[in-house]
């Protein structure tokens, strides 16, 4: 039986975390206490032993396709404000540039339409329209030669700064 | 100067400047780079991983989950010299984390029967699970102690870093679970024989 006093010392000292004269004198003169720390010796070289790492390449390969899978889809989905903002935009200028209402002539003495520019940050895109003739021209003639108007300007900042787009819009679809 | 280059390309390290540089890039946002820092430092935490929890597949998932912190915290880690000590420390933390959702248990039944054969290759797998079930049966920080100071073979000093203990704790830590896995070790084998 090793002396309970000495064991947490004589534990530390079999791997070299404790460098005491003491200690050593001790198991000099005690057995149990050298029998105790041989007991420890073994143990912690089956430990050893044991964990001996069997750790195969591919399950090193499998950590790493995980990661980057998972890192992958991150980076992917930081991008879909802007891109989702460019589509709403697209949208928006598609539909003002096939509405019937855009392409109706301005009425007399009225100026054509300035351009629009509109400045549109994701993930919420918000565009000024530009200004529409009045409804009642719907469903008439349009007329066989319309003025020439500005091209309607959509300016659309996404999150990097190096990277503006610009929509320009010819009404007339030239 | 080119011999220790093959050398360290030979052994899969790099020297500590091109390791910062590695760090750098992937820091400002290469995918390639953050691919060679976890090649670098895979071995390290997945072989800890299984160490702390006694089974591959939990072990992969805690790796997963350790690189996946990294990439995420990658601009926080400053110095590429403590890149291994903040390592050590996420994977412990991350493996404490999933002992709490997925908690060890040992019974009796994880014990090897006691008819385990005559068979060298049995005995042998027997011994192998004998020890696991010693490191398990560990409460949890002083598993980590023993883990990082006998198994992976860090100072005492850089075990307290990366538990976030004082060095006398821990060397109190390391002492408890020594004794503890030489009593169970014995305990198991004496009734073996």
């Amino acid at each position: 039986m090793s002396c309970p006093d000495w064991e947490e010392k004589i534990a530390l000292q079999v791997e070299g975390d404790l460098a005491a004269a003491e200690v050593e004198r001790h198991l000099e003169s005690c057995a149990p206490c050298r029998d105790f720390a041989e007991g420890l010796r073994q143990s912690l070289g089956m430990l050893r032993e044991a964990h001996r790492e069997p750790l195969a390449d591919a399950d090193f390969a499998a950590v790493r396709a995980r990661v980057l899978e998972r890192v992958q889809v991150k980076r992917r989905w930081i991008w879909w404000p802007a891109w989702a903002g460019a589509a709403a935009v697209a949208a928006l200028v598609g539909w003002l540039w096939l509405s019937p209402a855009s392409q109706a002539p301005p009425e007399a003495g009225q100026r054509p339409a300035p351009p629009v520019i509109a400045q549109v940050s994701a993930p919420a895109p918000v565009m000024a329209q530009a200004e529409q003739a009045p409804r009642k021209h719907r469903g008439r003639r349009r007329a066989p030669v319309p003025p020439p108007t500005e091209p309607l300007v959509v300016k659309l900042i996404t999150d990097d700064p190096d990277v503006v787009i610009y929509w320009i819009v010819d009404p007339q679809g030239d | 100067m080119d011999r220790l280059a093959l050398l360290l390309t030979a052994t899969g390290m790099e020297a500590p400047e091109d390791r910062s540089r590695t760090l750098a890039s992937a820091q400002a946002g290469d995918l390639a780079a953050f691919e060679r820092l976890m090649r670098q430092h895979e071995r390290m935490v997945l072989a800890t991983a299984w160490r702390l929890l006694g089974n591959r597949e939990d072990a992969k998932d805690a790796a997963q989950e350790v690189f996946l912190r990294l990439y995420r915290n990658l601009k926080k880690v400053e110095a590429a010299e403590n890149f291994a000590g903040w390592l050590y420390r996420v994977t412990v933390n991350v493996c404490h984390d999933q002992q709490r959702r997925r908690p060890i248990t040992v019974e009796l039944t994880d014990l090897p029967a006691a008819s385990a054969g005559p068979h060298q290759e049995m005995a042998e797998a027997e011994r192998r699970r004998v020890l696991e079930l010693s490191l398990r049966m560990l409460p949890e920080k002083e598993r980590a102690a023993l883990v990082l100071r006998d198994l992976e073979g860090l100072s005492t000093s850089q075990v307290a870093r990366a538990l976030g203990s004082s060095e006398a704790t821990v060397r109190s830590q390391i002492s408890k679970a020594r004794v503890k896995v030489k009593d169970f070790v014995e305990h198991y084998f004496r009734r073996r024989t």
